[in-house]
């Protein structure tokens, strides 16, 4: 259902992933993850290493936290985070590169999966693994099913349908055999047979290459029977989680409801990878790959870069020769879902995926007309809402009236603002529409818990 | 021909007769029942149907004021007191007297205070932008200046003044219905008594930064030093997040605390003679200074008295 099919943009497609130096600081930020934030550990002039926690989760929805260099403790302190928002942050400051004793830095693939399912997940607990695909939702308790539901299919999505973010495609074909062998431990832990690749069609060379990994791990290991890919058609947003379920097995997640309800568990190529170094190399999430595209940077300065977490945007973006004179605005993530960046001083978190920057002519909003009723926009939902009557709802905060219109389904895609003749500011009425109705519902739930709790 | 017009003429006439009979009877028959006061009440009222009251309108009030039977949940602050009394003398209830409020903005940071460090070209809407992102100043809590309380004020009686890109209140137009103050997504806007004569004072700012952050993203900042809370005779202004706020029911409008604001956070309005701040504030420091003297004296005369009683006690 919907869609759009804007540019790919995939200029920095063929740059390989490089590993950026250490910065002299890096701030580490205590809610990287969606939950409560973590609960720091360490104490200000502490040394730590890479790997060590330095935050411990503070919740049941919450995530381990650890140091992605080594070095002193020097603040715990608020900061900005890239929109400018308050968020406590552990600075470190960088001395040397001494890593944790039990982490496995060499190369050597390890094929082989251990059958202890729990004593996985544990590891992924430990490891404070958390979805890279952008929603950073902790990994442990997506695997952790509730009782009575049961996984009949894991999706591995390496959709990447955003234009311009190459860093799950570069994954893919350098980091194709971990992906896959993330994806084999995700398949154990969760019990289940079946594990699909979902990529597009518009990455054959990812496609050809976990094809022919997946083929030469199976002679290895019966575990990694059942795994395959499947070649999905090019659309925005086809990585979406619920519209990756459609595209792959053909079912549709009611309102409200979470993909385990139809049998599907999804997880990122890069959660994969996480996963498989947390299991097989005792290594934490401490650093993530992270595009740095964008039309004016040039042909030749497009970047994928393993980022250590913490690290300022500025010190990446120095490394990419520093913002380009043109840019206008700079976007951490797609530009579709991205959001923009008002203080380029922030540090990365574990589920900064690209920093994009676009000129004056690509943001520049275009004079705003009439809704004269096309329904464009409701035809290239992916959600099946629509967008221009939620628009005017929004306008008027009839709150009631959004709810009913199921405006906390929009996952915020854009693609009503995209596909919009008139150039309607679609998105950041329903956004912020949504964010209301939402601490409503949450507000009612939080009373009625109270008042069956009485 | 003329014989059709007068038919015409006839037949409607006599049509509409029996119409309005059946109307009338109609509503006779099925009349509903309403206290009459509820419309004497709704004709006193302003009739704005802002919902400054907390009631969808006029009319609602009214059924409220008359069901409640008394006036503790109905105050309409456009109508005032004039308006409560009349209301009251229909309904033959009490009604306390209330000081008028006006609406007040408590942002100080003008283009020329409070630099920009990013810049919004999205939706000119301050809901839309405070989702965003926290503003295109290091300021967090400060104006966002797309004037949401602009469009939801009824009375036109706040407008975006274009030089300072903050809102400013219109005093002879603001009815105090509270619309602007639920329209600010930073909550910047208050309302606060209108005072005697229309003076009052209030703090200027909702920066929660801890001083040198807040000094760093607006050079009027409140900076939370407190300085105020000490010189405030009456007990009326308390810093808490690094703000300081005062209470209009206790402040008795010396504007000590005004003048030794560091920053200009603190604002008077509607004062005849402008503040002579070096005068103001040299006073303050006199009565400090001798306050603390008469503290160190009587200091030294318990310590003198308590050494005293420890001679005494050793002698005996």
């Amino acid at each position: 259902m919907g869609g759009v099919h804007p540019d790919d943009k995939k200029i920095s497609r063929n740059c390989k992933l490089e590993a950026l130096p250490l910065p002299p600081m890096v701030y580490i930020s205590v809610s990287q993850h969606i939950g409560a934030p973590a609960k720091p550990i360490v104490a200000v002039g502490d040394k730590v290493k890479v790997g060590q926690p330095i935050a411990e989760p503070g919740g049941f929805v919450s995530a381990y936290i650890h140091s992605s260099v080594s070095g002193t403790v020097k603040s715990i302190a608020p900061g900005l985070d890239m929109q400018g928002n308050k968020q406590t942050y552990i600075g470190i400051q960088v001395e040397g590169d001494e890593w944790e004793e039990n982490i496995d830095r060499s190369d050597t693939l390890v094929t082989d999966i251990p059958d202890d399912g729990k004593a996985m997940l544990e590891k992924v607990r430990l490891a404070g693994c958390v979805g890279l695909g952008g929603a950073t939702f902790p990994a442990h308790v997506k695997f952790s099913l509730a009782p009575g539901k049961k996984c009949e299919c894991l999706i591995i999505n390496g959709c990447e349908c955003e234009p311009y973010l190459t860093s799950d495609f570069r994954t893919l074909l350098e980091k194709g055999e971990q992906v896959v062998i993330g994806a084999a431990i995700e398949k154990q832990i969760l019990g289940v047979d079946k594990c699909v690749f979902g990529i597009e069609d518009n990455k054959p060379e990812a496609i050809a290459h976990i094809a022919e990994v997946i083929e030469k791990l199976r002679k290895l290991s019966p575990k990694y029977e059942g795994i395959s890919v499947m070649p999905l058609m090019k659309k925005y947003p086809e990585g979406g989680e619920k519209q990756l379920i459609d595209a792959v097995m053909h079912r549709q997640v009611k309102s409200g409801g979470l993909p385990i309800d139809v049998g599907a568990v999804v997880s990122n190529v890069c959660t994969a990878l996480s996963v498989y170094e947390a299991v097989q190399k005792n290594k934490p999430v401490i650093d993530n790959s992270v595009t740095v595209t964008g039309d004016c940077l040039g042909e030749d300065n497009q970047h994928n870069f393993v980022v250590r977490v913490g690290t300022p945007l500025s010190f990446i973006i120095d490394h990419a020769g520093g913002v380009p004179q043109t840019a206008s605005k700079a976007i951490a993530g797609g530009p579709m879902m991205g959001r923009p960046i008002s203080n380029l001083d922030a540090p990365t978190v574990k589920g900064t995926g690209a920093i994009l920057f676009l000129t004056r002519e690509q943001t520049a909003r275009r004079p705003q007309g009439n809704c004269i009723r096309c329904g464009r926009c409701a035809s290239a939902c992916p959600m099946g809402l629509e967008p221009f009557l939620l628009y005017r709802l929004g306008t008027h905060d009839m709150l009631d009236e959004l709810e009913k219109n199921a405006v906390q389904d929009c996952i915020g895609c854009g693609c009503c603002l995209y596909s919009c003749p008139a150039n309607i500011p679609l998105l950041d009425v329903i956004n912020q529409a949504k964010a209301a109705v939402m601490g409503v519902m949450k507000a009612r739930r939080a009373a009625t818990k109270a008042a069956q709790t009485k | 021909m003329s014989s059709i017009v007068i038919w015409t003429i006839v037949v409607i006439s006599v049509l509409g007769l029996i119409l309005a009979a059946v109307l009338y009877l109609v509503a006779e028959r099925f009349k509903v029942e309403e206290d009459p006061r509820i419309d004497e009440v709704e004709k006193t009222m302003p009739g704005a149907n802002c919902g400054g009251c907390g009631y969808a309108g006029c009319h609602a009030f009214a059924v409220a004021a008359v069901q409640n039977g008394n006036l503790d949940k109905n105050y309409c602050p456009v109508g005032g007191n004039d308006v409560m009394k009349k209301v009251a003398d229909i309904l033959g209830y009490k009604v306390e007297e209330k000081a008028p409020m006006i609406a007040v903005v408590r942002c100080n940071g003008t283009c020329q205070f409070r630099p920009k460090v990013a810049e919004y070209d999205g939706y000119p809407s301050c809901k839309v932008k405070a989702a965003t992102f926290s503003g295109d100043t290091l300021c967090a809590q400060g104006c966002l200046g797309c004037g949401d309380c602009v469009s939801a004020c009824q009375f036109d009686a706040i407008h975006m003044n274009p030089e300072t890109g903050l809102p400013e209140v219109d005093q002879s137009k603001c009815v105090a219905c509270g619309a602007c103050v639920k329209a600010c997504p930073k909550h910047i806007i208050e309302l606060r008594a209108k005072g005697p004569r229309g003076m009052r004072m209030f703090v200027s700012c909702m920066n929660q930064d801890k001083g040198p952050a807040a000094k760093k993203a607006c050079a009027a900042a409140c900076i939370g030093c407190g300085i105020c809370e000490k010189t405030c005779r009456f007990g009326a202004i308390t810093v808490t997040n690094n703000i300081a706020y005062i209470d209009f029911n206790k402040c008795k409008l010396c504007r000590e605390c005004e003048a030794m604001c560091p920053t200009g956070a603190i604002h008077d309005v509607n004062f005849p003679i402008a503040l002579d701040k070096a005068a103001v504030k040299a006073r303050v420091m006199e009565r400090q200074k001798k306050e603390r003297e008469a503290a160190a004296a009587a200091k030294a005369a318990a310590n003198e008295s308590a050494a005293s009683a420890e001679t005494l006690s050793a002698t005996n």
